[in-house]
């Protein structure tokens, strides 16, 4: 799991006087399911389409799967598969003929994989991609996406347009294709709850930078809220070291901390002679708390 | 006997990690003894695909449930429970159940409600199992 198969550093990309990037640094390990986290407008699409030499970055350096994306050979756009955020296809072609097309570009391209695909998450194959609605695109899109059974699979919001039914149907062939620990995959959502279910990693997207990479079990081991409840009023000022976010009301004290410790625990409930209860925080939780702070 | 992962019930937006809710879940099982010694846990790609989870977050609840000796690894067969879990004693499964009941207590005092009315729900929630 210790080789990058991407691997950005200091990555900038600015849009005119906008800067959207500023200096992301990110290790997709393989086999790793990463979620993409960040507000609306944080960039996460900028930060997809340079990794993947869609658009040029203004400083650092990326490698994905060990090449330069801006000038990727045949052999790695045949292990590379991406289902933008929104698909542009030829409104004329219907979705079969679109599929079909599409494979001839892959000496790798899996056709019963493809099809199969299409028939569990009901893609309307004989319809043109013109006439399909935004969900429905969004599924032929992801069956190009998925169709050669890509080593390294990066997707832009994938289940946005989804409804739940179609969405679970999705993370259930996106669990199939991790089965082996072989195939890695990055995709940005703002759906806590589908990173919860897949993703063994989740990297935070905020101000320009990935705020915080790690495992997602760690990182719900680790980012807990605690409840003090001191024996006197709290002071104003009162404060836990590294705190993400404090609210005082009186004796109680709620406080979000990146990292939990029982020095850490002990040590609030001799100085201030409190009670001190930790709340587990699921990952939308703990979102809403480092964007907070 | 092979457990069905439908014993098992994951709440991925929780805020305990879905490995260590299956962990914790296994310990019950056992506890409780409706899992005993030489009993199969279900296999990981059969857990990953019922529950809809990633199969290394079964493989990580797995192995460490291996190394704290509850299962053992029965090559070709799958996680088998051992025999040297004794079937925890009542009292202790009921220290363990506390914890639970603190936090649902804690909740149904926010909501107002008396005594009385918390046991009511209690026993109408008893009532759904089968005895």
């Amino acid at each position: 799991m210790n080789e990058c198969v991407i691997d950005a550093k200091n990555v900038h990309k600015r849009f005119g006087k906008t800067k959207v990037l500023n200096g992301v640094d990110l290790c997709v390990p393989r086999g790793a399911v990463v979620g993409l986290l960040g507000t609306n407008g944080s960039g996460k699409s900028t930060l997809i389409k340079c990794l993947l030499g869609l658009l040029s970055c203004d400083a650092g350096d990326v490698l994905t799967l060990g090449e330069d994306p801006w000038d990727f050979t045949a052999e790695a756009k045949e292990r590379l598969g991406y289902g933008p955020q929104e698909a542009k296809l030829y409104p004329w072609m219907k979705s079969a003929q679109i599929v079909d097309y599409t494979a001839a570009f892959y000496p790798n391209w899996d056709d019963a994989w493809a099809k199969e695909l299409m028939t569990r998450w009901d893609v309307e194959t004989d319809k043109r991609a013109g006439t399909l609605s935004v969900g429905q695109l969004q599924k032929l899109s992801l069956v190009l996406a998925l169709g050669h059974r890509p080593d390294l699979l990066v997707l832009d919001e994938p289940v946005a347009s989804l409804d739940p039914k179609a969405r679970r149907e999705f993370l259930r062939s996106l669990v199939e294709i991790t089965d082996d620990e072989q195939h890695t995959v990055l995709f940005s959502t703002h759906i806590t709850s589908d990173i919860e279910r897949i993703a063994t990693h989740v990297a935070f997207l905020q101000d320009g930078v990935i705020s915080f990479f790690g495992g997602l079990d760690e990182l719900k081991e680790q980012v807990k809220r605690l409840r003090i409840t001191a024996k006197k009023d709290l002071p104003p000022t009162f404060t836990v070291p590294g705190a993400l976010r404090t609210e005082i009301n009186g004796r109680t004290a709620l406080v979000a901390i990146p990292t939990i410790s029982d020095p850490l625990l002990d040590s609030l409930r001799q100085e201030w002679q409190a009670d001190v209860t930790v709340e587990d925080l699921n990952l939308e939780e703990i979102f809403l708390e480092l964007h907070d702070a | 006997m092979t457990s069905s992962p439908l014993n098992f019930e994951i709440h991925p937006s929780s805020g305990m990690p879905i490995y260590r809710q299956i962990m914790e879940q296994v310990r019950m099982l056992v506890a409780s003894g409706k899992l005993t010694a030489g009993d199969y846990l279900p296999s990981v790609r059969q857990m990953a695909g019922e529950l809809d989870i990633n199969m290394m977050t079964v493989s990580k609840a797995y192995a460490r449930l291996e190394a704290e000796g509850i299962v053992e690894r029965d090559r070709g067969l799958g996680m088998r429970v051992t025999n040297n879990v004794p079937q925890e004693s009542a009292a202790d499964r009921k220290i363990e159940l506390r914890e639970h009941v603190e936090v649902m207590v804690t909740r149904a005092k926010q909501l107002g409600l008396t005594d009385d009315q918390i046991q009511a729900v209690v026993k109408s929630v008893l009532k759904e199992w089968p005895s």
